[in-house]
């Protein structure tokens, strides 16, 4: 299992358009993601689940990456949520 | 202030009587669900000014406590703390609110989950053989065809073998290996063994076995129901109690080999000779009573119960006799007819009445099936469970009875009832007077009688809450609005349909204001113009989110068909104001629950599009979505 943490910089948080974004990345690998905050989790591709959890800006998340294709998928993560979230 | 957990804790326990009233305790998203010893302790009042608690409803034998997302767990941790119980899983505390239910509602219920199951099996044989013999009374010759012959066996397939089918569900149900219950079913109406439609009909021998000190009738147990329930129950505690006792190693050859044995031995020496007797009660006493008014009504009233127990089969004999008799009228088949014709419009009034779309679609042909004279999917699928039908068809069916035996109708040959015993009735005019009887009266009744349970946290805090008759009436309009507004589909795919959730011109969400929504980056789906500021659940679900800013709210569907509702464009700016929502994550709606107000005069003043957008998340999961206006 990979892990990394990543605070959020998008003035909107993770909240529709990029919730999307978000979503259509993850879905791309076989590897599960989670996204963690706090006590809430979501699979990152579950769109309303994830704009449940109410991210903002400023709030710190977690990152879990499980799977076959755990490596490049956490390295495909990290560069996204740095260029968008 | 930070809530104090510990306080907030302690004072429940204090309001609800103590460590000793209570059960059980668990807790989801945002309720603190608790089952309660004995109800009459709890201070409700003082209950609901404990700071942290938000409010509190009673549902299904639990008594849950609004305490929030991100709280209940901590007063949760502490309320344990205080009890010094052990934490439980929703299951037990479900578990635990089953048990509390009277033992005759649990039994009811036992047969229920049994029936359910295997009702698509009873439905397609009952309708099938309703067909089949009325073909064959009403074409010469037919019963002599081939096709006759060839329908019928398949007709009485899953009637012949309905033990097998029973026990299998029922293993299901007891928890116990459901190819072990197959073979008690099984052995219960072995080829060995006499058949027991043939008792009546024929001057049979019967031999028996001398087991011990039992003497055995070699007679199987086909259409019976009970025994073969109660000798599967028994299986499965042998079996659970073997399995908790034999060492692991020789458990796969002891437990299924002595579980068996001891099962078909007592089975054939104690349950099937109890339900034999009784058998023979039920018709000497049946016999007796049909040869007066009263006698009639009354076992028109207890007809369904002596189908719930599989004797009704048996009842061939009385009428065969009836027939043999000079001049022989069978007095007996407008009993029967009254009986099951009142089940059919008990189940129809379920059928017609139920909003409950599962509910429906069970009700409805399970009528039509009872209607042509077979009960056996109306009573065990619907009127049996919900129990106020099954009185109703009861009270029908004795009305009937008696309206039959005061004039004397009666059926020239046997086998039956219901719309296809106008082919051997003898004065059709007051057998249809009969019928309309039994049904309208049992119709009439569990229409008046039953109301639909809603049987989830969501709906039920709506009518549990509200005190104030207006507050009721409001609901009630509400529920019809939302069941109007939501009657239209604007999207559908191989997984399900989603309804139109607010009033308003629906355009495709290729047109709503905002590039992200139009370009399908989140999914498929529509926008609508909204005339009014409220939204109403599509579909049922469970909520899967609720934004904090309240714009927004995720149902998750049938097949994970996963939904988002967002009210308006960029409304996530409004931080909740003018946003008012109804559910909680985690709750379970139902189609046409009100979910969420909006008002639309604050969003147009803050300046953004008021598009209610309504997405399938997840369309790329399903190849067939489509959508637009009423589709």
């Amino acid at each position: 299992m990979k892990e990394f943490k990543y605070t959020i910089t998008d003035p909107v948080g993770i909240h529709a358009r990029p919730a999307g974004l978000l979503v259509k990345e993850a879905k791309q690998f076989a590897s599960t993601v989670m996204i963690i905050k706090g006590e809430k989790s979501s699979k990152a591709t579950s769109l309303t689940k994830l704009m449940g959890m109410g991210i903002v800006k400023g709030d710190e998340v977690t990152v879990q990456i499980e799977g076959d294709d755990e490596e490049a998928c956490a390295a495909a993560m990290e560069k996204f949520m740095t260029e968008n979230l | 202030m930070a809530l104090d957990y510990r306080k907030c804790a302690e004072e429940i326990v204090q309001h609800i009587g103590g460590r000793d009233n209570i059960a059980q305790a668990a807790h989801c998203a945002t309720r603190l669900r608790l089952v309660i010893k004995d109800n009459d302790k709890i201070d409700k009042k003082a209950l609901e000014n404990v700071d942290g608690v938000k409010g509190m409803f009673e549902n299904n034998g639990q008594l849950q406590l609004i305490i929030g997302t991100g709280t209940v767990n901590k007063v949760y941790d502490e309320f344990l703390a205080v009890t010094g119980m052990s934490a439980a899983t929703k299951d037990d505390v479900k578990a635990a609110a089953a048990a509390k239910q009277p033992v005759w509602k649990r039994m009811l219920k036992a047969l229920g989950d049994v029936f359910v199951p295997i009702l698509p099996a009873i439905v397609a044989s009952g309708l099938m053989m309703g067909l089949v013999e009325a073909l064959g009374k009403a074409i010469p010759g037919f019963a002599s065809t081939d096709w006759y012959n060839f329908l019928d066996m398949i007709a009485n397939t899953a009637f012949a073998y309905l033990p097998v089918i029973v026990a299998v569900s029922a293993a299901r149900v007891f928890g116990g290996n459901i190819f072990l219950g197959a073979v008690i079913g099984l052995a219960m109406i072995h080829s060995n063994l006499l058949n027991a439609w043939s008792l009546g009909s024929a001057d049979v021998q019967i031999d028996y076995w001398h087991l011990f000190f039992f003497n055995v009738r070699k007679v199987g147990y086909q259409g019976h129901v009970i025994p073969v329930i109660i000798a599967v129950w028994l299986m499965c505690m042998i079996e659970k109690w073997l399995h908790k006792h034999v060492p692991e190693m020789i458990d796969l050859f002891v437990t299924p080999l002595c579980t068996v044995l001891a099962t078909t031995f007592l089975t054939f020496t104690i349950i099937g000779p109890i339900f034999a007797q009784l058998e023979t009660w039920v018709l000497a006493g049946a016999q007796v009573l049909v040869r007066n008014p009263i006698g009639a009504g009354i076992m028109g009233a207890i007809y369904p119960w002596t189908v719930v127990m599989g004797l009704h089969h048996m009842y061939n004999i009385i009428e065969a006799g009836m027939l043999a008799e000079a001049g022989g009228l069978n007095t007996w088949m407008p009993i029967a007819s009254a009986a099951n014709f009142a089940q059919f419009g008990a189940c129809l009034a379920v059928g017609l009445k139920a909003r409950n779309n599962k509910t429906k679609v069970v009700a409805i042909p399970s009528s039509m099936s009872a209607a042509l004279g077979i009960t056996e999917p109306a009573i065990f699928g619907v009127n049996m469970r919900f129990f106020k039908p099954f009185i109703a068809g009861m009270i029908g069916g004795a009305v009937g009875a008696i309206f039959g035996a005061v004039t004397g109708i009666g059926a020239t040959a046997y086998g039956v009832t219901g719309i296809p015993g106008y082919l051997t009735i003898d004065k059709p005019v007051q057998y249809t007077i009969l019928l309309l009887i039994s049904g309208g009266i049992a119709f009439v009744l569990a229409n008046i009688l039953w109301r639909e349970e809603v049987d989830e946290e969501g709906a039920g805090k709506n009518l549990t809450d509200k005190t104030t008759t207006e507050e009721v009436v409001q609901d009630v309009a509400d529920a019809a609005q939302g069941a109007e507004i939501t009657s239209k589909t604007v999207i559908a795919c191989s997984a399900g349909r989603i309804a139109q959730p607010t009033p308003g011109k629906v355009i495709p969400y290729t047109e709503i204001p905002d590039p992200t929504f139009a370009a399908g980056v989140l999914g498929q789906g529509v926008g609508i113009q909204p005339e009014e500021g409220v939204v109403y659940a599509p579909m049922d679900g469970e909520i899967s989110s609720v934004a904090e800013s309240k714009h927004a709210i995720g149902i998750t569907g049938s097949d994970d068909m996963e939904l988002l509702i967002h009210v308006g464009v960029d409304t996530v700016a409004m931080n909740g104001d003018g946003f008012e929502t109804f559910v909680n994550e985690g709750d379970t709606v139902k189609k046409g629950q009100k979910l969420m107000t909006f008002d639309r005069a604050k969003i147009k003043e803050a300046g953004h599009p008021e598009t209610v957008v309504v997405l399938l998340t997840n369309s790329d999961d399903y190849e067939d979505v489509k959508f637009g206006e009423d589709i």
